[in-house]
């Protein structure tokens, strides 16, 4: 009987050994998290005042006016030290100008310098331009750049990498607004650089800052490559020679990017660290526990969980809005190439079964913000008083059914890899409530962004709906435009991948870009949301959050516009 | 169970009262026996008797089991009710884990009995063949299985079936070749039954008791399998089983621990009252441990 009960207990044992294996991912960063936080804690034993100036330092307007209260002195930025900062995000390079995303963009804007730097309040500041003139009619800037500022190879940076660079841009990055309204460039000498603009552009000072605008060597990639095949250059990857603060020195995309300190930068005594190591992490979660073992020093996520959690931490600064500037969308994509989705009365009913409030208040807690465009909420041009498509279940049936569906409709969702929250849970509730109208929806996951990013390449029935995130990156001419315009249905992610072409919405992106006077170009992007708003190519949901963290030691992270999306030469480690 | 005296015995008592009563007498296995039969019945008849349905949103999200407006078990992050989803999931698990086990008990009775009776170059070429499966880890090849043949119940169940075949390959093999050599195949063979006959009538039912414990073995091992598939997001998101509801909770496990304890328990229950009931029937089938 002994011997029996013995069996029993060895087979629990057996068996509770294959349940953790089953769970071996987590249980074992967990075990790694629980045994290097305790060995930080002991090593975070400092003052609490050096706690204090730390998050005065590192949080938002109203943490300074504190900080100038206290009467210490703020620390002294110091040399050296490695930042690990965990992303989730893959890029395909790690040059901006040639493609768009926080992947590629992380990594560039260290790589690579721009012309101005943007402050919180959305106005240039010298980079490598140290100063600008602007004429009276708007339609010509002059930049002047530092002198003695050189590439990663020794080679000076002159106006001729300028152009050339803006030339990429122009020829290979989705954002095609950006540089619309250029006519041409002049280089009356090497640090010199005229822009004439056939009309004026208010969106220019964003498209020549940070991360918009990576200078490239023209010495290295004018090599005989057609100017518009810029994007398979192979000084776009391992290897690639850049202008800032930053040189890229291990490269595997997937992994991770280690950069080093550019000794030559032209900023003098600048970068304060020594390097940068970019860890791809697997899910927030993974972020989530290195930051709280200390293995991380910087991450963002987009969970409301886990922002509650690190609000909760003290041992953690929490950046509420980490990418003010980039106005990320958390929205429902229609593939109007694809023959069922053509159909306006499809794509309405599919409007009038989601419950948006659902998502938000219930699924995301409330703290979300409603999205009805394809304009940023927090954005001065978003207009929120256009068609809602209330939820009305019978009027779903009834479009259905004048679509010719009235026996049920199979469909796909797929979903942009990236937070759960955000993305799988809507597509999953949205295949739940579509099953209510008898659309019977299947949810595709993919594994990584590049899987996903494969069924624009697929021909028009490879996907139906998708959701999707696109950026504002600042201004509507660059981040909403690319989106809509007829001109933009071209091979590729995140461009006019709805196929949707209207020649009036064409018009008023149009004419919207070309103003510069605030409440017309208010008018022409009102109505725009209007139209758009009826039309779905995009159905809104809310406007994807962005949340940060730090460690306490980690100072002068940029506060500007694009927040970590710059050049990061000012951040320092005090530890 | 290597002398003839044994083997004999054992062909003319297994199945009948004696290993039965054997069988009664190991209590661990009639528990066991017990709690799987309430596993299956619940998984047959729960999901109509219950009433919810395992993919819909029954409640708020993230509500802890006893949390008054939502369900005893607590609801995932959709709303969606978890004691909904541990008893309808056990369907796809329970389908999954029988399939996959008859699928590899039968490809390894095929491959073991053709090589064990007719030994020689066959056995050769098909036990080189085995080992090849046996060599690869089996959860990482039933991993690249799917992802080329792409996630779906049957898909699924053909994965992971056909990694695990190797086992009672070798097994059924060992068998054959000790049972061929015995009298009474010979015997059959003496009056003329074909091949066919002597290894299907009279061979495979004296190999059947340690099969059928190896049997037992392989759906505990599917269920895990599966489990581990699904907890790595491989299978199909659509469809609900225990170990896609761990899965996709996987990211809420340190906020809502019931979303995972639960489809976890049902797996560690199913596992271990299978695992229960083998160890039973090892013990009725042996004749060593009978009249003790």
């Amino acid at each position: 009987m002994l011997k029996r009960w013995i069996k029993v207990l060895s087979l629990l044992a057996v068996l509770s050994l294959f349940a953790a294996a089953c769970g071996s991912s987590d249980s074992s960063s967990s075990d790694s998290g629980s045994s290097s936080a305790s060995a930080s804690s002991s090593s975070d034993d400092e003052p609490a005042a050096e706690e204090d100036a730390g998050e005065a330092q590192s949080s938002d307007d109203e943490g300074e006016e504190e900080a100038t209260e206290e009467t210490a002195p703020p620390p002294q930025p110091k040399h050296g030290g490695t930042m690990v900062i965990a992303t989730t995000q893959v890029g395909a390079n790690v040059n901006h100008g040639v493609n768009s995303g926080i992947g590629i963009a992380q990594p560039s804007s260290k790589i690579f310098a721009s012309l101005t730097h943007l402050d919180k309040n959305w106005e240039p500041q010298p980079y490598l331009a140290e100063s600008w003139e602007v004429s009276d009619d708007n339609l010509t800037i002059t930049f002047h750049l530092v002198e003695g500022a050189t590439f990663h190879d020794g080679a000076p940076i002159t106006s001729a990498d300028v152009k050339f660079s803006i030339e990429v841009i122009q020829a290979n990055h989705p954002f095609t607004g950006m540089w619309g309204p250029l006519e041409s460039i002049d280089t009356p000498d090497d640090l010199t650089v005229v822009l004439h603009l056939a009309n004026p552009h208010p969106a220019l000072w964003i498209a020549t800052s940070d991360v918009m605008m990576p200078i490239m060597p023209k010495h290295i990639m004018d090599d005989g490559t057609p100017i518009n095949e810029m994007k398979g250059h192979p000084n776009n990857v391992a290897g690639a020679i850049g202008s800032g603060p930053f040189r890229l020195t291990e490269y595997e995309n997937t992994q991770k990017i280690v950069l080093e300190r550019y000794d030559d930068f032209f900023i003098p005594d600048r970068p304060y660290l020594d390097s940068i190591i970019y860890v791809i992490v697997p899910d927030e979660d993974a972020t989530m526990l290195g930051l709280e073992s200390g293995e991380y020093d910087s991450g963002g996520y987009a969970s409301v969980i886990n922002a509650e959690k690190v609000s909760k931490n003290p041992d953690l600064v929490a950046i509420p809005d980490l990418l003010g500037g980039v106005g990320s969308l958390n929205h429902l994509q229609f593939n109007m190439a694809n023959s069922i989705m053509s159909d306006l009365r499809v794509r309405q009913a599919i409007a009038y079964t989601i419950d948006r409030d659902y998502v938000i208040n219930t699924l995301h807690q409330g703290q979300t913000m409603e999205l009805l465009g394809g304009i940023h909420p927090s954005s001065p041009f978003y207009n929120a008083d256009v068609e809602r498509y209330d939820v009305d279940l019978d009027k779903a049936r009834a479009l259905l059914a004048e679509a010719g569906y009235a026996d049920g409709l199979d469909l796909r969702i797929n979903y942009i890899p990236g937070p759960n929250e955000q993305q799988r849970n809507v597509a999953e509730y949205i295949a739940l409530a579509l099953a209510e109208v008898g659309v019977n929806v299947e949810v595709i996951q993919a594994a990584d962004l590049p899987s996903w990013a494969g069924i624009f390449f697929g021909g028009p029935d490879a996907w139906h709906m998708t959701m999707n995130a696109y950026f504002n990156w600042g201004d509507p001419v660059i981040g909403v435009q690319r989106a809509y315009v007829c001109a933009n249905i071209v091979p590729g992610v995140f461009v006019n991948n709805s196929a949707y072409c209207n020649e009036k919405v064409d018009e008023l992106l149009y004419a919207a870009a070309a103003e510069p006077d605030f409440a017309k170009r208010k008018a022409l992007y009102d109505e725009f949301q209007e139209i758009t708003a009826i039309e779905l190519p995009f159905y809104g949901i809310n406007a994807l959050p962005i949340f940060g963290a730090n460690q306490l030691y980690v100072r002068d992270q940029p506060d500007g516009a694009w927040g970590p999306l710059s050049g990061f030469e000012n951040v320092w480690l005090d530890k | 169970m290597t002398d003839l005296g044994i083997a004999i015995e054992s062909s003319v008592e297994t199945g009948g009262r004696g290993a039965f009563r054997m069988f009664l007498r190991n209590k661990p296995a009639v528990v066991g026996s017990v709690v799987f039969i309430i596993i299956v019945l619940v998984t047959i008849f729960g999901p109509g008797m219950y009433g919810t349905e395992a993919h819909k949103m029954a409640a708020g999200p993230f509500l802890g089991p006893g949390d008054d407006a939502g369900p005893l078990l607590g609801t995932d992050y959709l709303g969606r009710d978890i004691l909904a989803g541990v008893i309808t999931g056990g369907r796809t698990t329970l389908f999954v884990a029988a399939v996959a086990g008859a699928l590899s008990m039968g490809l390894g009775l095929v491959v073991g009995s053709l090589a064990g009776y007719f030994g020689g170059w066959i056995d050769a070429l098909l036990m080189r063949f085995t080992e090849i499966f046996q060599a690869m880890p089996s959860l990482l090849f039933s991993l690249v299985l799917i992802y080329l043949i792409g996630p779906g119940t049957w898909k699924e169940t053909l994965a992971i079936g056909v990694t695990m075949w190797a086992l009672p390959a070798r097994l059924t093999r060992a068998e054959f070749l000790r049972l061929r050599e015995m009298e009474f195949v010979k015997a059959s063979r003496a009056i003329g039954s074909t091949d066919l006959r002597i290894m299907t009538r009279t061979i495979l039912p004296n190999a059947m008791p340690p099969l059928l414990v190896a049997a037992t073995l392989l759906v505990v091992i599917a269920v895990l399998f599966h489990a581990g598939l699904a907890f790595l997001g491989m299978v199909d998101i659509n469809t609900v089983s225990w170990g896609s509801i761990m899965g996709k909770n996987r990211g809420y496990t340190l906020t809502a621990w019931w979303t995972v304890a639960f489809p976890g328990l049902a797996i560690v229950a199913t596992g271990l009252s299978i695992a229960l009931i083998g160890d039973g029937l090892q013990d009725a089938f042996n004749p060593k441990l009978r009249g003790r």
